[in-house]
């Protein structure tokens, strides 16, 4: 229960780190908003749930975008709600293009920035007719990485541009940093024939970022294997391998692997319990589950195949593991 | 007006009058150079001679400036030369008066000079003229029968001579009867009108029935007053240019095509044109005094310029071939005609000529010679009426079409405004993500195209009377049937109108263009009670661009059909929106969107693509989130009705209740509501505040906690030397028991 980092920091800037707070003011907040409702059910009850629903991940169902971006469980989330909600859109082959995506989005967060939308759509684009259609796994992917490492990528964007200009990145010390500074200006006096930036100078840059980063970024391991693997790239080309890569899909173990990427058993039985309604167009009351009943309302949820698939990765997902806070905030 | 009058008064016929009075000078020259002495003849010639010189005079004067008008001598060869035979028969005819007049008291000796007097002056004229004059003079003058009566008849009728049916081919030369007034050649062979000019006292030529082809020998004869040249073979009304006097002119059955050189007649009043050849009426100005007008049996296919007969009363246009009343229609303009007639054209076979003729011509006393009875009229003004209310009930509904359309464009206006600052505004928040700025240009293009600025279309009238609406509404509403349309925000107010139970109750169809969705949702619930029927809802220019948006129509109480026009309506781009429709308002059983019947697939589908989101959503959702997003929606629906209608809490309740039932039935998609965007920022301001309480709450409590905590481990960490130091002094104090028993008791004691 007690990490060893645990004992290194004062209480309050741990509790700050690991997003503690975060749930906690939420959850007061929350109280706030219900407070009615909640005290016929009784505060406990109520402390649980919350708890319980961020642990599954389905707190951030409709909320509001200030919110689902807070912390990356809350993130991870989202972006697993977005992969099970809208999988059949994906499964039925249709090719959309990124405002309806942005709706999809939408349906789930009411005030989901179109920035990021259009960011993703960039990278599966890369970066040319914002228009064109996109399959639903391509944008996932884009839109994954783009959404969970939202603030590392702006920071790589900066220091891309100014590599690209021959510029030296900021505060960034690098030995051989002059030497690549000096590689990068014949570069570009040859008029961009060699587009983009040197891999292993572009890397240098990112490791030093990862060090002072304070938000989440991709593993290293992986970032300098897909950097050593190429002489050059540009920003769209990093981003697009970023996002196509298996690992750094499993290191964020929000989504299932590209191939998996369709299946979801449970969901698939319900669905097929909710179209032997259709046919008959029977009105909805007796087909769904009535929210206020409990009992109907639990299986579901048990049988959430978030767990399963997050349990295995355990190791290398995000070091703030909720189960932890959950504990932690209960105790 | 100019050159029409220059054309009929025409340097033709004052070249006629030229050459004629050039003749006319060599023949009265003439008796005094060959000696044939006749007192009275040097006279009688010389008069007319006089006249004419009077008249070339007149010419000139008016005329200076044309250079065709030629002086008479006979250098100017050329433009003699041009006449046509026309002139040169005329030339002759002048020639002929003259030299009758002269020949007509002398014996028969005098004809030889006479013939070779011609020819010299004719010679002088021209090579050409006077070949043909040599022939036509020696072949017709042996012929001319001199006319002499008995001095008795000349008495008995000093002013008339008949000559009817005297198989007369030629006019005769009547001598010594200057006083003459009145002539008749009926029934004859007279090919042509001669031998009269000396006959100025003329009132009435009657040349009915003979086998003139042209209209001449005229023009001496200004005191004519009645002209009959009916049945004969004219072509062309000319060389009327003297007969000012002319009261009635009679040219039935001729071969007349055309009405013309009619036009200074000022004092004619019958002018008969029966059984000619005319195809159409016009060139009629100048016949003020015109009181009669026969055309029957022409080939008449229209008439025009009868309103310029101030004097008309009689117009016969029997057997022609008018088709329609448009091509008559000068006739309704007409303040004078009393009696008309238009039997036997295609006209009078309609069912409507009747009345329309009357209504038209309500000054008519006769129509095709029967008297136009009250009951006729009354019929006539009351279909009239009906026409006329007819023609009014449809200016007035082009008129309000016009206004609807301006206002429709007014409004097109209004929200392309609208929508470019919102779009510049977006786009400037946008800036530095440097999104594509497509949007503008797209929106403008799609909004402005289909509304053209095309006023010019509008009738006359109705322009004239929208001048008054200059100042247009900023939206419209309108009941067309079982639709209500609304175009432009402010038309959403029309909603809080007391609609009468019937209207409201017919209205299945609402249509809303160019009003911001976001407005619409809030006018739902009003909708809702207002309307209760409607059934079919169409939005077109709404700015419908997310799919939750249609979440909010859930709150219906009912909808089978829903259009949504691409018009300005984005989201109808998505491939995914109506399988969102169909999802989200399952609970109404759509039959129609967009028109297109929904099929069992289409529910499938549906289903398919977003049943797993209306399950997770359902299902998945924390317990206290489900409350608050219920309670918000039902809050939201109570707000909005609060805002609007604050001051009936009976319907709030009752519509509350319904949202409540509503809800109920459809739980499992109702978690999947919107909210406008105004409500919703709102909402995150709340949110903001609130969290900040929160977070300041939080804060507090863990600064307490933490510092408890740090107490906790600080005594946690003492507490083991505390414990033994104190035992250490319990100790120390109890180790000499004597004088520890007796502090105990002093204590006792002291308490006591």
């Amino acid at each position: 229960m007690l990490s060893p980092e645990r004992l290194a920091q004062p209480d309050y800037e741990y509790l700050a780190q690991r997003h503690v707070l975060t749930y906690m003011e939420d959850a007061v907040y929350q109280l706030l908003e219900n407070r009615e409702d909640i005290s016929q059910y009784g505060i406990a009850r109520f402390f649980t749930e919350y708890f319980n629903s961020v642990c599954q991940g389905t707190h951030i169902l409709f909320r509001e975008f200030s919110f689902i971006q807070a912390t990356p469980h809350n993130r991870a989330s989202f972006l697993r709600a977005f992969w099970r909600c809208f999988r059949t859109v994906g499964k039925n082959g249709d090719l959309l293009t990124m405002r309806e995506y942005h709706c999809l989005l939408q349906l789930l967060c009411p005030d989901f920035p179109l920035e990021l939308t259009q960011k993703a759509a960039r990278i599966v684009l890369m970066d040319d007719a914002m228009d064109c259609l996109m399959s639903f796994s391509d944008f996932l992917f884009a839109f994954q990485i783009q959404f969970y490492y939202s603030e590392f990528l702006d920071s790589v964007a900066a220091i891309y541009q100014d590599l690209l200009l021959g510029k030296n990145p900021n505060t960034v010390i690098v030995p051989t940093s002059s030497s690549g500074l000096h590689r990068q200006r014949p570069a570009l006096g040859e008029a961009g024939v060699p587009e983009g930036v040197e891999a292993s100078l572009f890397y240098q840059c990112l490791e030093n970022l990862c060090d002072r980063h304070k938000y989440s970024c991709p593993p290293l391991a992986l970032v300098k294997e897909i950097l050593s693997g190429v002489q050059r790239l540009t920003f769209y080309g990093f981003l697009g391998t970023l996002s196509k890569h298996p690992g750094i899909n499993q290191a964020l173990g929000a989504l299932p692997d590209k191939g998996d990427l369709m299946q979801d058993p449970a969901m698939d039985e319900e669905l097929e319990r909710l179209l032997a309604q259709v046919p008959g167009l029977a009105p909805a009351v007796t087909a769904t589950p009535e929210p206020g009943c409990p009992p109907s309302r639990t299986p579901p949820r048990v049988g959430s195949p978030w767990r399963p698939l997050h349990h295995p990765r355990k190791v290398d997902t995000e070091s703030d593991g909720s189960t932890e806070e959950t504990d932690e905030s209960e105790t | 007006m100019i050159p029409g009058k220059y054309r009929s008064v025409s340097g033709r016929s004052a070249n006629n009058v030229n050459c004629g009075l050039h003749l006319v000078i060599q023949t009265s020259s003439l008796p005094e150079k060959n000696k044939v002495e006749f007192k009275f003849n040097r006279d009688s010639p010389s008069f007319p001679g006089r006249l004419l010189q009077h008249d070339l005079e007149r010419n000139y004067s008016s005329r200076q400036g044309d250079g065709r008008v030629i002086s008479p001598s006979p250098r100017n060869k050329s433009s003699c030369i041009s006449s046509t035979t026309n002139l040169t028969e005329l030339y002759g005819l002048e020639m002929k008066a003259a030299t009758s007049s002269l020949s007509a008291f002398g014996d028969s000796s005098i004809q030889t000079p006479s013939k070779s007097r011609i020819r010299q002056g004719c010679h002088s004229a021209g090579p050409n003229i006077s070949g043909d004059h040599i022939n036509l003079v020696s072949s017709s003058m042996p012929s001319f029968p001199i006319l002499q009566r008995s001095s008795e008849e000349k008495i008995l009728y000093s002013d008339r001579l008949t000559l009817e049916r005297q198989k007369l081919t030629v006019c005769p030369i009547i001598d010594g009867e200057e006083h003459l007034r009145l002539l008749n050649f009926q029934h004859n062979f007279i090919t042509r009108i001669q031998n009269i000019s000396n006959l100025q006292r003329l009132i009435f030529l009657d040349l009915y029935d003979n086998q003139i082809e042209e209209i001449s020998g005229l023009s001496t004869l200004r005191s004519l007053r009645v002209l009959l040249l009916g049945k004969n073979r004219i072509k062309k009304i000319s060389n009327l240019e003297n007969l000012i006097n002319l009261d009635v002119l009679d040219l039935h059955g001729n071969q007349i095509t055309k009405i013309e050189n009619v036009n200074h007649l000022c004092d004619l009043r019958v002018l008969n044109l029966a059984r000619n050849l005319l195809s159409h009426v016009d060139n009629l100005n100048g016949l003020d005094s015109l009181t009669e007008l026969n055309l029957r049996h022409n080939q008449i296919t229209f008439v025009r310029d009868v309103d310029n007969l101030p004097s008309l009363q009689r117009l016969f246009l029997s057997f022609n071939n008018i088709s329609s009343f448009d091509s008559v229609s000068c006739l309704a303009d007409s303040t004078s005609l009393s009696d008309i007639t238009f039997d036997g054209n295609p006209i009078a076979q309609e069912s409507w000529y009747k009345h329309t003729v009357l209504q038209n011509m309500t000054q008519l006393r006769q129509l095709d010679m029967k008297r136009v009875t009250e009951e006729e009229r009354r019929m006539a003004s009351v279909v009239a009426k009906k026409e006329e209310e007819k023609k009014r009930e449809s200016q007035k509904q082009s008129l309000l079409k016009e206004k609807k359309r301006l206002t429709i464009n007014n409004v097109a206006r209004h929200w392309d405004l609208q929508q470019r600052v919102a779009n510049n505004a977006t786009n400037q928040d946008r800036k530095d993500s440097a999104s594509p700025p497509q949007d503008p240009c797209q929106t403008e293009g799609s909004t402005t195209s289909p509304f053209p600025e095309d006023t010019g279309a509008v009738d006359s009238g109705i322009t004239s009377a929208l001048q008054g609406l200059s100042v247009i509404d900023t939206h419209l509403v309108e009941v067309d049937g079982d639709t209500l349309s609304l175009y432009g925000s402010g038309a959403l107010e029309s909603l809080d109108r007391n609609w009468s139970v019937q209207t409201a109750g017919m209205i299945t169809t609402v249509s809303f263009t160019f009003i911001e969705f976001d407005e619409i949702v809030q006018v739902l619930p009003k909708l809702k009670i207002k309307f209760p029927n409607s059934l079919h809802l169409k939005f077109k220019e709404t700015n419908l661009v997310m799919l939750q948006q249609f979440n909010a129509l859930a709150q219906l109480r009912r909808m089978d059909q829903l259009t949504v026009d691409p018009q300005g309506n984005p989201v109808v781009n998505f491939t995914l929106w109506k399988y969102y429709v169909l999802f989200r308002l399952s609970h109404f059983s759509m039959q129609k969107i967009n028109g297109t019947e929904v099929t069992q697939n289409d529910m499938i589908m549906a289903e398919r693509l977003f049943g797993i989101l209306a399950h997770v959503a359902s299902s998945e959702l924390p317990q206290y989130r489900l409350i608050s997003i219920l309670g918000d929606a039902r809050k939201k629906q109570f707000r909005y009705l609060l805002e609007t209608k604050g001051k009936k809490p009976g319907i709030v309740n009752e519509e509350n209740n319904d949202s409540k039932r509503l809800v109920g039935e459809n739980t499992n998609r109702a978690t999947l509501n919107y909210t406008t965007r105004e409500f919703y920022n709102e909402k995150l301001e709340d949110i903001k505040e609130k969290k900040k309480f929160c977070k300041m709450y939080i804060e507090d409590l863990m600064k307490e906690a933490t510092e408890v905590n740090m107490k906790n481990e600080a005594l946690q960490k003492l507490w083991p030397q505390m414990f033994i130091e104190l035992v250490r002094d319990a100790v120390i104090e109890i180790r000499n028991k004597n004088s520890y028993m007796k502090l105990c008791l002093q204590q006792i004691t002291d308490q006591k």
